[in-house]
């Protein structure tokens, strides 16, 4: 992490997008990843994943507008979430599926590897 | 203002001419969800309480707040007469818990409260279906739970209890004080104003002030949004407090 990056280390950026909360869990056979999206509905969430990284972009209904703050002396609003994630594990992005509920994203990621059962002599 | 020394580490600092009269402690500071610091300060703007003091320590973060220009000690203290809440902007380190709990109890005991009431949460894995989060009680004592019982609050039976809350239940009991904590079940890690709105419920069967909780309810999303920096900082200080041991079955259970 560069050193800049350590002192300004802000969770949303000049192009409107803040980064929001999530958790990643590994769950055994898959990975399960939850979003916190305040003020965004279903219809505006976009998933893209890849085999090893997860990306959300959310739009809000209303852009939320913060003024007089820390080093932004200005008006600045932000209109949506944006965060790619790194996973743990390969997934299979084929299989991926998700839901939307109280603006908790949850996202299921199964896992790539195959489980393989062994006999017990 | 005047100094109050509790101690070496932890200094509550009150404002001069502050009179108490038995007052309840209400402390929210941040933690699971931040149920009792989303609580804290919607009680605080709801009765238009009046900043009386602050706390301070050379084991806190060197960081100071700003509101409307004016630097303002993170951690503060609110309240009139009866009612007392303490409240932090900022994420409590693990290594000054006991020190801010000791000087907190001894405080509380200065000025003779007749009750300490911790606001916090309890994750429940399963809080995205749960519309209205139920609160769960710990009393320090015979007589808190007496309080609960009088109020037909639900106690929370068995189990493990991390974080300042926990030591407050503790540091009261050494000074023969009465504690209480109330849980409201809570996301872990994203910030609840949904629990907060149900352990201002609850609480408010001891305050008897008639705090409505519907505002807080509406501006739901924009307190989230707010609280994101600091839910994120509580959350990396959690695995300190030991806030798994709450999901752990005590070996003595009954």
């Amino acid at each position: 992490m560069g050193i800049e990056r350590r002192i300004i280390r802000t969770t949303w950026r000049y192009d409107g997008c803040l980064e929001p909360l999530y958790e990643v869990e590994d769950k055994e056979d898959e990975i399960l990843v939850t979003f916190d999206l305040p003020r965004v509905r279903k219809e505006n969430v976009e998933i893209n994943t890849t085999e090893d990284t997860i990306e959300v972009i959310a739009r809000m209904s209303d852009a939320v507008c913060w003024e007089r703050w820390s080093g932004i002396q200005k008006r600045i609003s932000f209109q949506a979430f944006r965060k790619q994630i790194r996973l743990p594990e390969l997934v299979d992005p084929e299989k991926v599926s998700a839901s939307f509920k109280n603006g908790i994203l949850r996202i299921n990621l199964p896992k790539a590897r195959k489980k393989v059962f062994v006999p017990i002599e | 203002m005047t100094s109050t020394v509790m101690g070496e580490e932890v200094r509550i600092v009150e404002k001069e001419g502050v009179k108490h009269k038995n007052p309840i402690v209400v402390e929210g500071l941040p933690d699971v969800g931040l149920v009792g610091t989303i609580a804290a300060s919607y009680i605080v703007e709801r009765m238009g309480y009046k900043e009386i003091g602050y706390i301070e320590s050379d084991l806190f973060p060197p960081v100071m707040v700003v509101h409307e220009g004016e630097s303002k000690n993170p951690l503060r203290i609110y309240g009139d007469e009866g009612v007392v809440v303490v409240l932090s902007e900022v994420a409590i380190p693990v290594g000054a818990v006991y020190p801010l709990t000791e000087a907190l109890a001894d405080w509380v005991k200065e000025i003779d409260s007749k009750l300490v009431i911790s606001m916090t949460g309890l994750p429940a894995t399963n809080r995205i279906d749960i519309e209205k989060p139920e609160v769960f009680a710990v009393g320090n004592s015979e007589e808190a739970l007496n309080e609960l019982k009088d109020r037909q609050m639900e106690l929370l039976e068995e189990g493990f209890i991390a974080g300042p809350y926990a030591v407050m239940l503790r540091e009261c009991s050494k000074r023969k004080m009465s504690a209480i904590s109330l849980l409201a079940q809570c996301f872990p890690v994203y910030p609840d104003p949904g629990a907060a709105a149900s352990v201002i419920e609850s609480l408010d069967k001891f305050l008897k002030l008639g705090i409505d909780v519907k505002e807080l309810l509406e501006k739901g999303e924009e307190i989230k949004l707010k609280a994101r920096d600091l839910m994120r900082q509580t959350a990396l200080s959690a695995p300190k407090m030991q806030k798994g041991v709450e999901q752990d079955m005590p070996i003595m259970y009954r």
